[in-house]
């Protein structure tokens, strides 16, 4: 069993930080410059959140199976929890298939400067949001 | 140091000799299949390189039963699905390309599609989403500078969309590179020059970047030392069998380091150029590696350090700084050398880049994937001064 309980208590936690992200403009902004609708696919718990770049602001959507994504990844909610905090090497993960993306692999690259940041965030969210016992010490 | 992780695969069988491109009989029976689709261009048809290499397929018992010359300088969509379909209806049980960095990696995708069928962007854009191995591909390269014969990665031209798409996956590492220097002695110099500068670019990316371990140094620092005691020669004397081979073997070696450890900055700069103002690759590279070396510089001071003696450089009594410092210079000195030959322009300005076109690169090298593999993070305000120096 992963880290997570449960799918609900997933979403509160990833959901929060990905709606903490898109309030960021640092952030957000390079985002949206991206154009992209990504779809992550979780397992363990699973989970399926669409993070929506195409419009004027970034669009949070838990549980959307229907919008058609540009890019889709999928992973375990453990990896995905390691991966926020930086201590996940993406050419390792691809290659071992601990992540799967499908769609332009460019863009996504593209991606990680600009979410670069977000690594220092992630810690920091779970310990003021009471969620400190996920943090990785 | 060594890295927390790394892999080292590299299933592809090197066979290197002047020649052999007509005698791969041994190889071919191991393979174990007689029919065989020709991807090329040409130009290469022309210069009687695919005959030379169907004779040798007759004599080992195996026939050529169709071709595609329609290659063009990018590697198109469009030239993908149209001979997807010339290969299926062949009755071809593998492909042999003989070409370039595009007619190869044409072939990977045509493999897809040929082996598994389905829409190559709909259903394999992403990252090692094919799930078994494709059809026996065998690559003879007629250059040496792209190192596509032993990479995982095709790289296709959407011409709709206006993008390049790379599909990154382990089984589309080709089954046989077959290294024949007599393949290449037609180059003429300004490739010869433009492509062995790729080739080094890989190498030395690949030697300092993020991923770099100690497999894929070892493969990088060869093929640094083959082009940097080759290159020029190949260049002055196409008939030199030597060094073309040297610089078959190098361009080689620089593919599996790159397949590994990946590219950086140079390589983002050079991607923005031609894709901004159509400035061949190995062009855009040559001009640009010495000023991405100084803009890595204190991220990679060691290991640039260790490389100047492999280019050549003494630097006996100097500080590490220094022996560094010799690197780029020997980048420096190559140039040089390429471009008294007349084989290679020095600057942005002699390739029909426009002084107000500088700013977009940098933001270009920033948006390019190989920012991410790059050891100093790329900021496009800290890059353009190193990019105007290259102007």
């Amino acid at each position: 069993m992963g880290l997570f309980e449960n799918s609900e208590k997933f979403e509160e936690v990833l959901g929060g930080f990905f709606r903490q992200l898109a309030e960021t403009p640092q952030i957000a902004d390079k985002l949206l410059k991206s154009n992209l609708i990504i779809r992550f696919n979780y397992t363990d718990p699973d989970l399926v959140i669409v993070v929506d770049c195409s419009g004027d602001k970034i669009d949070v959507r838990p549980h959307d199976t229907e919008t058609k994504a540009t890019v889709e990844m999928s992973m375990t909610a453990d990896i995905a929890h390691k991966f926020w905090f930086g201590k996940v090497n993406l050419t390792k993960a691809l290659t071992r298939k601990e992540m799967v993306a499908k769609g332009p692999i460019p863009k996504i690259l593209k991606l990680l400067p600009a979410i670069k940041p977000s690594y220092a965030m992630y810690p920091k969210y779970l310990e003021e949001n009471g969620y400190s016992q996920y943090n990785i010490h | 140091m060594l890295p927390d992780f790394f892999e080292f695969y590299s299933p592809t069988k090197v066979v290197y000799e002047d020649g052999v491109a007509s005698d791969l009989k041994p190889e071919l029976d191991i393979i174990g299949i007689q029919k065989y689709f020709v991807i090329s261009d040409h130009i290469i048809n022309d210069l009687g390189l695919i005959q030379k290499v169907a004779d040798g397929l007759e004599d080992a018992g195996c026939e050529v039963v169709g071709k595609y010359l329609d290659v063009a300088q990018d590697a198109r969509l469009n030239d993908v699905q149209t001979c997807a379909e010339a290969v299926k209806s062949s009755g071809a049980e593998g492909i042999i390309s003989i070409g370039g960095g595009s007619v190869i990696d044409t072939a990977k995708a045509v493999n897809i599609l040929f082996s598994v069928g389905g829409d190559l962007v709909e259903d394999y854009s992403g990252a090692h989403t094919l799930t078994r191995p494709l059809s026996p591909h065998v690559v003879i390269p007629t250059t040496a500078g792209t190192g596509s014969e032993v990479t995982f990665v095709a790289v296709i031209y959407d011409e709709e969309n206006k993008e390049k798409l790379a599909f990154p996956d382990k089984y589309l590492m080709p089954n046989l590179a077959v290294l024949d220097p007599e393949m290449t002695v037609s180059l003429p110099p300004k490739m010869t020059a433009a492509t062995g500068m790729d080739a080094l670019t890989h190498a030395i990316e690949a030697y300092v970047g993020i991923q770099a371990a100690p497999f894929s140094d070892a493969f990088a620092l060869g093929a640094i030392e083959l082009i940097m005691k080759n290159l020029v020669t190949a260049t002055e004397n196409g008939e030199d069998i030597e060094a073309r081979g040297a610089m078959l073997i190098a361009a080689t070696m620089a593919g599996i380091a790159f397949t590994h450890s990946m590219c950086g900055c140079v390589h983002g700069m050079a991607h923005a150029t031609g894709g901004l103002y159509r400035v061949p690759h190995g062009v855009a590279n040559a001009i640009f590696l010495p000023f991405g070396m100084e803009y890595n510089f204190e991220e990679i001071t060691e290991k640039l350090a260790r490389l100047a003696p492999v280019m050549g450089e003494d630097v006996s009594g100097g500080s590490e700084e220094e022996a560094a410092g010799k690197a780029i210079e020997a980048v420096r000195k190559l140039t040089a050398n390429l471009n008294k030959l007349g084989a290679l322009p020095l600057k942005l300005s002699e390739v029909g880049v426009p002084e107000d076109g500088l700013a977009d690169i940098a933001e270009g090298a920033l948006n390019d994937g190989t920012s991410f593999y790059n050891p100093r993070e790329v900021d496009p305000d800290e890059l353009l001064p190193f990019i105007q120096r290259a102007y």
